[in-house]
């Protein structure tokens, strides 16, 4: 049910994008928390505090987090980094599998002696891969700027190594969820709408649970409440997240198998 | 008797449309089949059954006897495959290509596919993304013969290929066929058909419409023969006698005769004129599916098998 040919061919395919969005993100964690030496200063407690509960709550935020850099990295930092992730996680995975329809090589692919669901397994070995090389690469971009420039004697590298296993079982379980659609579509270009609609549908389901107590139910939808940064940077990581996420990705990567299996590829 | 490819009453339909309708054919193990049929004739669909890409809405496939199924599996690396559309990754080179095609099949020793890179003569160090359409089949006969297949399914071979290129591949062809290698030739090209095959089915809106040994394939006795006189112009009964004649628009007093003739009798006929231009061709694929089958209207065919 795995084919190594495929595996590297797939990394070594999606390399330059990995490369890209980790500079993406790495942009992000500089910006966001190199501007944590500046929040006490801006007096960013009080003003937060001012705010009506609700309205930060749908930000994700609290005012303690603006005091705490552990809680500011891996409540806030980290939830931005989340969403991108999140739809880079998608698009990796996904492309995997509506690239080679969308370019014809399909007809290349598909008839080497590798059975589909182990083709679209040892896409899913590649992704595991990639996504495991970019958050290693966000959590030590995350150690220089806050645990070397930012808070060095705060900046909780074990806490905020649980906050960004969170960030990665979420992104393997956004990956996933694209391993079981892909299968459906025929171009990237809907693959990337989907990625893109469904990394900000999930933030914003979390965040209007948090914001209105009756719809707290959308919460189980997302994957930001599964992740639960917050709670992770503050030492205590949601044990059901860390299931229910890999579990997605398995059940999306099972899907995905069976779904190709049937597939036409008339294209 | 063992065949390489088994239909029966193969039928796809892709929604309303028509793919391939009741094909029922045989090829058998080492011969070279040739699968003949005009632009959006089926050919293709029916590979890609073959291939198990896509599933039949009625009918089965098989491969040395076996389903191929969707799934695929061990029974591919028996199959080589070149597709009429050929498309790799861009970023890739042909080497890179080829390196992974070979993963597939364990090869490490690359001396068959260095020998088929010089006689296609074939740069494999470009990227993908700078290969001409040539270049690009090139690349695709290599990886289809690569890991010596025992079927090779093969969509519109020479298209796209210059002509000595075109003759090496051919001579290719027969080599691994010589080795106990089946061929599946598909084309719209007769020419290459009666080159290369030994028996040939013919599709005609996606149903069969003969198989048989190429000596028999309709329409072999037409010969496209394009002549001008010197001095009057022949009788429309002369020209009937003939054939099928019309006067070329461009060239006045240029005939084109898609003749029934026996070779002697139209050579000895035609020396009755005074010719200044003389020009026997074989016809094209269309030509004899329009003399034979009224191939534009797609109905009131005058053959059936």
């Amino acid at each position: 049910m795995f084919n190594g040919n495929i595996s590297t061919t797939e990394i070594s395919l999606n390399r330059r994008g990995l490369m890209t969005w980790t500079l993406i993100v790495i942009a992000v964690i500089l910006l966001y928390l190199g501007s944590f030496v500046f929040m006490e200063d801006l007096g960013m407690v009080e003003m937060i505090e001012d705010y009506p509960d609700a309205f930060i709550a749908g930000l994700g935020m609290t005012p303690e987090m603006f005091a705490d850099i552990n809680l500011y990295h891996g409540g806030l930092v980290l939830m931005y980094v989340l969403l991108l992730a999140s739809i880079y996680s998608m698009m990796l995975a996904g492309g995997m599998i509506t690239r080679d329809v969308d370019l014809g090589t399909v007809e290349f692919l598909y008839t080497r002696p590798v059975s589909r669901p182990a083709i679209l397994v040892s896409k899913a070995f590649s992704f595991l891969v990639l996504i495991t090389l970019f958050w290693i690469a966000i959590y030590l971009v995350s150690i220089a700027v806050g645990g070397f420039w930012v808070a060095p004697a705060v900046f909780d590298i074990y806490a905020q190594f649980a906050a960004h296993l969170m960030g990665y079982l979420a992104c393997l379980a956004a990956g996933g969820i694209a391993f079981a659609l892909a299968p459906l579509l025929n171009r990237t270009q809907s693959l990337t709408s989907l990625a893109i609609g469904l990394g900000f549908g999930f933030f914003l389901l979390n965040s209007l649970a948090s914001m209105y107590g009756q719809l707290d139910f959308l919460k189980y939808l997302s994957l930001h409440y599964y992740a639960d940064l917050s709670g992770a940077a503050a030492g205590e990581p949601f044990i059901t997240g860390m299931v229910v996420l890999p579990a997605v990705f398995g059940t999306g990567v099972a899907v995905g198998a069976a779904l190709i299996r049937k597939k036409d590829f008339t294209a | 008797m063992l065949y390489a490819v088994e239909t029966e009453k193969l039928t796809k339909y892709y929604g309303q449309n028509r793919g391939v309708v009741d094909l029922s054919m045989s090829v058998l193990d080492g011969e070279i089949f040739g699968f003949i049929g005009p632009n959006g004739a089926g050919k293709t669909t029916t590979i890609r059954l073959l291939l198990g890409l896509i599933k039949p809405s009625v009918g089965e496939a098989k491969i040395f006897g076996k389903d191929l199924p969707p799934a695929g599996g061990k029974l591919y690396r028996r199959v080589g495959y070149l597709p009429a559309e050929i498309n790799y990754y861009p970023e890739m080179t042909g080497r890179d290509l080829l390196e992974y095609a070979a993963g597939f099949y364990n090869i490490s020793n690359y001396q068959w596919v260095e020998e088929l890179v010089d006689r296609l003569r074939f740069d494999p160090d470009q990227k993908i993304r700078t290969y001409s359409p040539g270049n690009l089949k090139k690349l695709g006969l290599i990886q289809a013969l690569l890991h010596k297949p025992s079927l090779l399914i093969l969509d519109e071979p020479g298209s796209g290929l210059d002509p000595l290129i075109k003759q090496e591949l051919f001579k290719i062809l027969e080599e691994v066929n010589q080795r106990g290698t089946t061929i599946f030739f598909s084309t719209h090209v007769l020419e290459e058909v009666e080159r290369i095959c030994s028996r040939v089915a013919m599709v005609k809106n996606g149903k069969l419409i003969h198989i048989g040994p190429v000596d028999e394939l309709p329409g072999k006795e037409i010969r496209v023969v394009t002549f001008k006189t010197a001095g009057r112009r022949p009788s429309n009964v002369a020209l009937e006698k003939l054939g099928k004649a019309q006067e070329l628009p461009s060239r006045p007093g240029c005939y084109r005769v898609l003749s029934h003739l026996p070779v002697n009798e139209l050579v000895s006929y035609l020396g009755r004129f005074d010719l200044d231009y003389l020009r026997i061709t074989n016809p094209s694929l269309e030509e004899v599916f329009f003399e034979l089958y009224d191939l534009p209207a797609g109905g009131g065919e005058k053959h059936h098998v």
